[in-house]
């Protein structure tokens, strides 16, 4: 931020030059104006279409409102948070939600950080071969969830063929999608296979961000590769993976795209994430106000985390 | 970014900086976040979204204060 | 060529990791990309083919799934198809050798349309604004600049779905329900937190000493962002207009929820191809391999900046 601007004392100083008022018309529009008007119609766009809405969901939140109903909205104080936040089913659904993140995110940092050291020994072929595994993370989740569905068919499906052809265990004898069982976890591997190479990605960036002399000094001191990678190379990757993980975190837990398409909540609500209980409270069970409270709720939560993100972000960008 | 790093801060300044505050509303938006996704006690469901609110008011507050 | 080997850098590992190295990653490539190859086959199969157990990896190819999609058809006896007129168009001759007639056009090219126009026009309008909003974070001292900043990120980080029951209740009153200039604002708004951000990163980039020679010279400050600024960042703007439109394109939730039929665009409508006793999944391979086709090139030409796009510019390798 210091040094800011250099310029202005620069126009300013040929401004001096010639009498003010005539230099100002032949400059054109002040500095000032011209960052205002700049920056102006992107504020003004998002506080119409983000901060508008949220002021008036914050409003919904505390009453009664149905959407489908004529009635006008009645001020019911609290009370809807109260509901959510005393509501076991929806508990359940933030706990379901919780193990999604957690093990995606556990598989992604696994194996995206696995790929970024295997690609890091810049073999033949590497940067064609990269971009192969990047494709996933760029695809519409929707549309991707959606055809996932036919390859989990547990008969014409490839994946339950598969398997039953490397484990011996019939392909008809499984149902992905529809068992109480492993719905969860096929949630969980679908989103694992989208989005393992965002994590890949920035962690190979960090990888590449260490300089070489740190590893020649350590081979100096003889350190045992295990050492040099404990003591060298998770250090310096750990803040790229944290903003990897922080981002993929907030991503998943307001996941909705793949899982309505894939499951939709379903079997039962074993799939539940809280985005999907909040598409039925608002647009099938039309309990607006309900839904707004709740909105609210992920609202903070994620302004709250997307601060915390913030930081990793400004971290990773003064190394 | 602002003042000499030489310069000691005086007084009651020295409690205001950023760091450590920053870290500790953190802390709290982390903690309720953990409290609204345990399994364990719906007593900390229920007051999961209040710590959060708190945590991420106190931190917009927080990371106004000088470094 | 010397015949003694050359010390290896430090950076390089021995032949032999790498080759393990390069094994592996070639395997997990080749299972990554599997799922994707067998929606570009499925797409060329027959019905039969594409519900066949054990599922089949060789098949005649036929275009059948590309006929669904775009037309409506009708099933019609024997008789009745011999009573017709012989097929003029291929495509009519495919769809007559399973017993059907073509009724007309299907709903896809619409909705592909309204894919293109929300796309193209969201993308162009956010570029446009965020170039604007950059280059006055990035040149100018903006009070609360870090704030305003933090603001617009944070408004991409929202949740759609959260998002949608309050707009659903604003674009209702105002009329935007269902209409493209709707979607179009909509996605407009989400992109431009990802147009700022990443064209800052471009804007900061560009040496200040280029405008600063311009403003000496007699330019005014909007010729020197016209003129000298513009034509500097003109990468950082085509790699952050892909970025925008590979969203857009991609965008389900608040087209979900937004539109019913005007507005809609390709991902809320491929699951809804069906054909006749279930799913046509030669149809909905069709439309979803020309949907993701254009995103998989768009990917192979920004390669060099996705890690810029996917970390709002913070990452620049």
């Amino acid at each position: 931020m210091s040094g800011t601007n250099v310029t202005p004392t620069l126009v300013d100083g040929m401004a001096m030059r010639t009498a003010a008022p005539v230099a100002r018309r032949l400059r054109g529009l002040s500095d000032r104006s011209i960052a205002w008007l700049f920056i102006l119609p992107t504020m003004l766009l998002l506080l119409a279409i983000n901060i508008f809405p949220l002021i008036w969901a914050i409003r919904l939140s505390f009453t009664g409102f149905m959407a489908n109903l004529p009635a006008p909205a009645a001020f019911i104080g609290i009370d809807n948070y109260v509901d959510i936040l005393t509501d076991e089913d929806l508990w359940a659904n933030f706990q379901i939600t919780a193990h999604f993140v957690f093990w995606t995110i556990a598989l992604q940092v696994l194996i995206g950080l696995g790929l970024a050291l295997l690609i890091n020994q810049k073999f033949r072929g590497h940067s064609f071969w990269t971009t192969v595994i990047l494709l996933p993370m760029m695809l519409s989740p929707a549309v991707v969830g959606n055809f996932w569905t036919l390859l989990f068919q547990p008969q014409i499906g490839p994946f339950n063929y598969l398997i039953g052809f490397f484990t011996g265990i019939a392909p008809s004898s499984f149902t992905m999608i529809g068992s109480v069982a492993l719905a969860p976890w096929t949630v969980v591997l679908v989103n694992t296979w989208m989005w393992t190479p965002y994590v890949m990605l920035i962690c190979l960036a960090g990888l590449r961000s260490i300089p070489d002399y740190i590893y020649e000094a350590a081979e100096v001191d003889r350190a045992s590769p295990l050492r040099q990678f404990w003591s060298i190379t998770l250090p310096m990757v750990l803040p790229f993976l944290m903003l990897a993980v922080l981002f993929q975190a907030i991503q998943s837990f307001v996941m909705f795209d793949m899982v309505n398409l894939l499951t939709s909540g379903g079997p039962g609500s074993t799939t539940e994430l809280v985005s999907i209980t909040l598409k039925r409270a608002a647009f099938e069970k039309w309990e607006t106000g309900y839904a707004s409270a709740l909105a609210v709720i992920l609202f903070v939560t994620i302004f709250g985390a997307a601060n915390v993100y913030v930081r990793a972000l400004n971290w990773v960008k003064q190394q | 970014m602002t003042g000499r790093p030489d310069m000691k801060p005086l007084g009651w300044t020295r409690w205001l900086r950023r760091g450590p505050w920053e870290n500790g509303a953190m802390s709290v938006i982390g903690l309720g976040i953990l409290m609204l996704t345990q399994p364990f006690s719906l007593d900390l469901y229920t007051y999961s979204f209040v710590t959060i609110l708190g945590g991420t008011l106190g931190f917009v507050v927080v990371s106004h204060f000088p470094q | 060529m010397s015949v003694v080997p050359s010390p290896r850098p430090f950076s390089e590992s021995s032949p032999l990791t790498r080759r393990i190295a390069a094994v592996v990653v070639v395997f997990y490539a080749v299972f990554t990309i599997l799922p994707l190859a067998w929606i570009g086959a499925t797409a060329f199969k027959s019905q039969a083919d594409a519900i066949a157990y054990p599922p089949k990896v060789f098949f005649t190819p036929t275009l059948e799934g590309f006929v669904d999609l775009f037309t409506v058809q009708t099933h019609q006896s024997r008789d009745f198809i011999a009573k017709l007129p012989p097929p003029q168009t291929w495509y009519e001759k495919i769809a007559r050798d399973r017993d059907m007639v073509i009724a007309g056009p299907s709903r896809v090219v619409e909705r592909f349309l309204n894919s293109l126009i929300i796309g193209f026009g969201s993308t162009i309008l956010a570029t446009f604004l965020g170039t604007l909003a950059a280059y006055g974070f990035s040149r100018f001292r903006v009070p609360l600049a870090d704030d305003l900043l933090f603001f617009i990120l944070s408004t991409r980080m929202m949740p759609p779905i959260a998002v949608a029951v309050p707009i659903y209740m604003m674009y209702r009153w105002l009329g935007l329900y269902d209409t493209r200039i709707g979607m179009i604002l909509l996605y407009t708004a989400v992109n431009v937190s990802l147009a700022v951000w990443l064209l800052k990163g471009f804007i900061d980039e560009i040496p200040r000493e280029y405008e600063e020679a311009a403003l000496v010279d007699g330019y005014t400050r909007l010729q020197a962002f016209r003129k000298v600024v513009l034509p500097q960042a003109v990468t950082g703007i085509a790699a952050t207009a892909i970025f925008c439109l590979i969203f857009s394109w991609n965008e389900y939730a608040f087209n979900l929820l937004l539109t019913s039929s005007d507005a809609q665009t390709m991902p809320p409508f491929i699951p809804f191809i069906i054909g006749e006793g279930g799913q046509n999944w030669p149809a909905v391979a069709a439309a979803t391999t020309l949907f993701l086709l254009p995103i998989v090139i768009f990917t192979i030409a920004l390669r060099k900046h996705l890690l810029r796009g996917i970390t709002f510019g913070a990452v620049r390798k």
